[in-house]
Formats: structure tokens, sequence, C-alpha cells
């Protein structure tokens, strides 16, 4: 089935604009970058259930080359040898495209070869390459979403302990969890999930910041505060439609509300959803290694909090 | 859409339309049948055996463009141990959607770098540090050829300690990077670092090497410095590359160990020994045990003469 997606996919040549990407048009893409445990999920849960728009989950794009450009192979930049080398940099970002389009295109064909219709990249993760992915298709759309860094970094503590949905997880992929920092070394857990925060939020926003096409920055924090208010503010600033009537049903649905009993609270993937909780989870160690090391990103993001 | 938007739009197709062109000429340039890939692991011999088919007339040599390691470090260590399934960017699935990418990068980046083997020349790419995503490579591109280079486990962690310590070739080369190396700080971990990346390295060459249908050849490192000579021929004989005796024998001379400057030569220097079993004055008893335990069904398979620390005991 897919393989006919696929050639039906190829089949169809260029397309009037002269992409060879089974039509699907970059401007339609919306990509929502961060970094893990921000609420993306949620943000793309409710983008994703309104009619007209898809959601493509974690594909890791921007992890599959950024992590190589950025960390592994940083180094190597202008080593004309490299294959992500600086001086070939225009060759291999067209390739870049291709990838994200052609398999977009194939994944939502109900996507493809359509206007009016938004695939929404949920990407937290492959944040580290979102400055590549935005050179790449400058015709796209962004969300940064952030969170203060003392809450990411609490929520991941509580994720990685023993017996948590993380290991589920890891479970459905057929491998155990191993013995995590968070429970032997927590402040060094800490100390990792900051700098993992500084990597993909700095990249995240180093893009937002580059790209000259429609984006918007969103505060999980403000989208807690008031969900449908944020949420017809990011698309208004992205110039995408919608129906407030359909949108206002999706932010219910999607409530924390609506959340069942069972599903909430420590060791879950929804945990308390409390801006401001870190001060309750994390000691005055742990909070500050987290502002020591993201206080650069914290000053500027939240220009107004307190700190420990 | 605004009429900014449009500029940027019609700007970005322009772009995408030139890259589409400059890609497809160069798709046409270097043929995938005459790239010769060198897997392996790093230490093994890689830059003089390239260097060797480089100093041949119509042969240039792609050093280490590392897009094995680029896709196969996703593609077999997943990201966070998750399942690659419908959403992955390299979902199983959906493989025929980016293998044709992954071809297009490598011709592409072949052609746009080394137009004078365009249209019949042999491009050697150097690929030991991406070996493990060789499987991935041969079959995004069949029809190119595949040279399988193998050394002694023990002699490859030996001369990567060598590289790796305080001062040594690498270490100058990543000045910037951690200036502390790993062997020098607790030897024994870096041994067994490195023989698990020995065996993850080679046990995916030798999957591509196996699945590979098209021209290939096996070559040990020891056996390249017992008969430089003899060895290539074997080489271009088991890829059907046809190759002057005379301008073979002048590469292997110009390319020898002996030919190589003293002073360029040693410990801590990028040429160190290039003697077959020299882990024995380099690791000690220890770190051998170490390799040969993580390696075991490699030697046994690759060097099954040879003789292991435990059985010297």
């Amino acid at each position: 089935m897919i393989q006919d997606a696929w050639r039906k996919v190829r089949g169809r040549g260029e397309s009037p604009a002269g992409e060879e990407t089974g039509d699907m048009r970059p401007e339609n893409l919306v990509w929502v970058f961060g970094t893990a445990r921000t609420g993306s999920s949620w943000l793309s849960a409710i983008m994703g259930e309104i009619g007209g728009y898809s959601r493509w989950h974690e594909p890791l794009v921007g992890h599959l080359f950024g992590n190589l450009y950025y960390e592994r192979a940083g180094h190597r930049s202008e080593d004309e040898h490299f294959i992500l080398g600086d001086r070939y940099k225009e060759l291999w970002l067209s390739t870049v495209r291709r990838f994200v389009l052609d398999s977009a295109a194939a994944r939502f064909p109900e996507v493809a070869g359509k206007g009016g219709r938004y695939l929404i990249i949920k990407e937290p993760q492959g944040s580290i390459g979102a400055p590549l992915l935005m050179e790449a298709l400058p015709e796209s759309r962004i969300i940064l979403l952030v969170r203060d860094p003392r809450d990411v970094v609490a929520s991941n503590l509580d994720a990685h302990k023993k017996g948590t949905w993380t290991a589920d997880l890891m479970r459905k992929g057929g491998k155990e969890k191993p013995p995590s920092l968070a429970e032997s070394r927590p402040d060094a857990f800490v100390k990792g999930q900051a700098r993992r925060y500084v990597r993909d939020v700095g990249n995240a926003k180093k893009a937002y910041d580059a790209h000259r096409g429609l984006k918007v920055l969103v505060k999980y924090e403000d989208l807690r505060a008031d969900t449908l208010g944020t949420m017809k503010h990011i698309y208004s600033a992205l110039e995408i439609p919608m129906e407030e009537a359909e949108l206002a049903r999706s932010v219910e649905k999607h409530s924390w509300e609506n959340v069942p009993e069972e599903e909430k609270g420590e060791g879950k993937f929804h945990r308390k959803a409390k801006p401001g909780g870190w001060r309750e989870d994390l000691t005055p160690e742990q909070a500050e290694i987290v502002e020591g090391v993201a206080g650069s990103l914290l000053r500027e993001l939240y220009p107004v909090r307190s700190t420990a | 859409m605004t009429p900014r938007l449009k500029r940027a739009w019609r700007r970005a197709v322009r772009r995408s339309k030139a890259l589409r062109s400059r890609a497809r000429r160069s798709s046409r340039g270097v043929r995938p049948e005459n790239i010769v890939w060198i897997f392996g692991t790093g230490r093994s011999g890689s830059t003089w055996l390239g260097s060797m088919m480089e100093g041949l007339d119509g042969y240039a040599m792609w050093n280490e463009p590392l897009v094995g390691n680029l896709f196969g470090n996703f593609y077999y260590f997943r990201v966070g141990g998750r399942k690659l399934g419908k959403h992955s960017i390299l979902g199983e699935p959906y493989k025929e959607t980016w293998l044709g990418p992954m071809r297009d990068l490598v011709l592409g980046g072949a052609a746009a770098r080394f137009p004078e083997v365009s249209g019949g020349g042999y491009l050697v790419i150097k690929e030991p540090n991406g070996s493990i995503g060789s499987p991935l490579l041969m079959e995004a591109l069949p029809e190119s050829r595949m040279i399988f280079l193998i050394r002694d486990p023990r002699d490859v962690v030996a001369s990567s300690m060598d590289a790796r310590s305080e001062g040594s070739f690498l270490q100058e080369r990543r000045d910037g990077q951690r200036r502390t190396s790993r062997p020098d700080r607790n030897p024994n971990a870096y041994a067994r670092l490195r023989a698990n990346s020995y065996v993850q390295q080679i046990e995916k060459t030798r999957q591509a090497y196996r699945a590979h249908g098209g021209r290939k050849v096996m070559v040990r490192y020891e056996d390249l410095r017992a008969d430089t000579l003899g060895t290539m021929r074997r080489i271009y004989s088991g890829l059907e590359i046809t190759v002057h005796e005379a301008d073979l024998a002048r590469s292997v001379e110009e390319h020898s160990w002996e030919n190589v400057p003293e002073e360029e030569k040693g410990e801590g220097k990028f040429h160190r020994k290039a003697k077959p079993g020299g882990w024995r004055e380099d690791l000690t008893p220890k770190q051998a045990e170490i390799v040969e335990d993580i390696t075991a069904p490699l030697l046994d398979e690759f060097y099954p003469n040879t003789a292991t620390t435990r059985d010297a005991l």
C-alpha cells in the first residue's frame, strides 16, 4: 500500500512551481520547535484535530542532520570532504528539502497537492537541526514553543525515573530502559538536561530569529493560562485559517481537565501541567544548576521571573 | 499570501530549481558503478590503501565524507531506543522514499567535489568511520563497488589509543575540542569502548559485504603489508577494474612505508609503526584481554590462526 502511494506520489511529476516533491507544498508545513516536555504534544494535538490539518509526530529529521552537523562532526564544517561541509551547503540543503517534502508527501497524501491543507510537524527533539531545516524550507512556518527551563528539567527528571512512561515507550520499541542518572545522580542529570535545553531551544531560537517567513513564539505558560486566546494568536500570526467554533471544540477536547485522572500524575506522560511547579520538584541546588546553565535563555525568554 | 511571502516563495523556487538542475547534472557526472567504497574501521590502513588507488591516473579519493555515519548512526542506533515506525524520517516502511535522496546526496556531492572523474574516472570513497551505514549506502548504490578492509582488532585498538593520546596528531587536529583524551584518563575503559565500536563497524561492514550483489573484495591489512603489490592486484581483479601493472607498481612504491620520511613516523604520529602484531608491545595483557573478549567472534572468523593472550597463559 505504501509502495503504491509512493509510486503515485512520484508519478505526479513536477508541480507548476517546478518541485519534484510529490506536490507537498513547503508553505503548508508548520514546524513546532522547542524541546521535549514543553507541551508540544498538546499543542500539535489541538491543531491536528481540526479539519484540514494533519500531524507528523516527531520525524526527527532535524536530529538526523543537526546532530552530525552541530555536534558529532561540528569540527569538520570547513572540511570540503565532509558530506555536510559548508562549502557545499546549498547542494546538501536541497537534499534535506527533498527528504522532508518527499517523506511528507508519502506519509500524508491527504495534504500533498492540496491548497488549504496543512501539515503540523511536531519536532521538539529535532530542534538541534532547526536552523538547517528552515534554511532548506524557507517558505514553511514556525512555531517556537518555549517553557521555563526549570519546569522542563523538572518534568524530565520525573519522566526518567524508574517505571515511568518513558520506560513503557522504550519497551514498545523492543528495548529495556537502562538505569538513568535521574535516579543515581539527579544533580548530574539536571545539568545534562539543562544543557540539552540550551542546545535545543538555543538552535530553535536561532532558526526562529533568522526565519523571514511566517512565525510565532508561544510560551507554554500563556497556552496554559488562556489556551483558546493563545491558539487564536498562533493561527493569526501564521496566517492560516481556522474556524473558531472548531478550534474551541478541539481546545476543550484536549484540555487538562479532560485527561482522565488515572492518566495524570507523577511518572505519567501527563504530569502536573503547572507553570512554576519546579519550586516543588527541584531542590534549590538543582534550580540553581538550571539557572546557571540556561541563564541566558531564561533571562531572554522570561525576563521578569524570579530565580532560586 | 502577502507580497513579501510571494517574493520569498519565488526566490525559494528559483533556488530550488537551480540546485535541482545542478544535482541532476551532478548525478550524470560520477558513475555510480565507478564508485569504490572502502569500509571497515578507522586505523586499519584505509588512508594508505585509498592513497595507492588515488595515485593512479583517472582516480580521485573522497576522504571520509561521513555520509554512512550520518544515516547509519540514526538508523541503527535509533534515537532514544525508539522504533523506526511510520513517523520517523528513516522509517522502515518508507525506505524507498529516503534511499533516493540518500543516493542523490552521494552522487551530487561526488560530482560537485570531483569533476575530474566525471564521465569515466573512478572515485574511491574512504569511509571507515561511516561503516555503520554501509548496508544502507550499498542498498542505495547497488552498482558501486566495495572493499571490506579489516585489521586485527588488537592492533586497531593499540593504534587508536596512540592516536588519541595527549599530544598526538588527532589531538592536535581537534585543537579546541575536548583536550583530555580518554585513553590517558582510563586506558582500559577506552580499550573497551574502541573494541565495541570495532565490533559495530565490522559487523555492519560484513552485513553490507554479504548483501552486496555487485563487485566486491575483502582485504586484510596484514596481507596488504606482507605483499602490497600482490594484494593490490587481487583487489583490482576482485573489483573487475583494469589496471596497468607498471602504474600500480609505481603507486605502491610511492606510498610504501619505506618512503614515508622518518620524521613523520612514530608514536603519536599518523604513520605510527605499521607492524602487524605490534599490539603485543603496545597493549597491557589486561587491555589485550578486554579487546579479545569483546571481539572474540570476529577474531575467530577473520583471524582464526592468531593466538590470543589467554592462549599464551
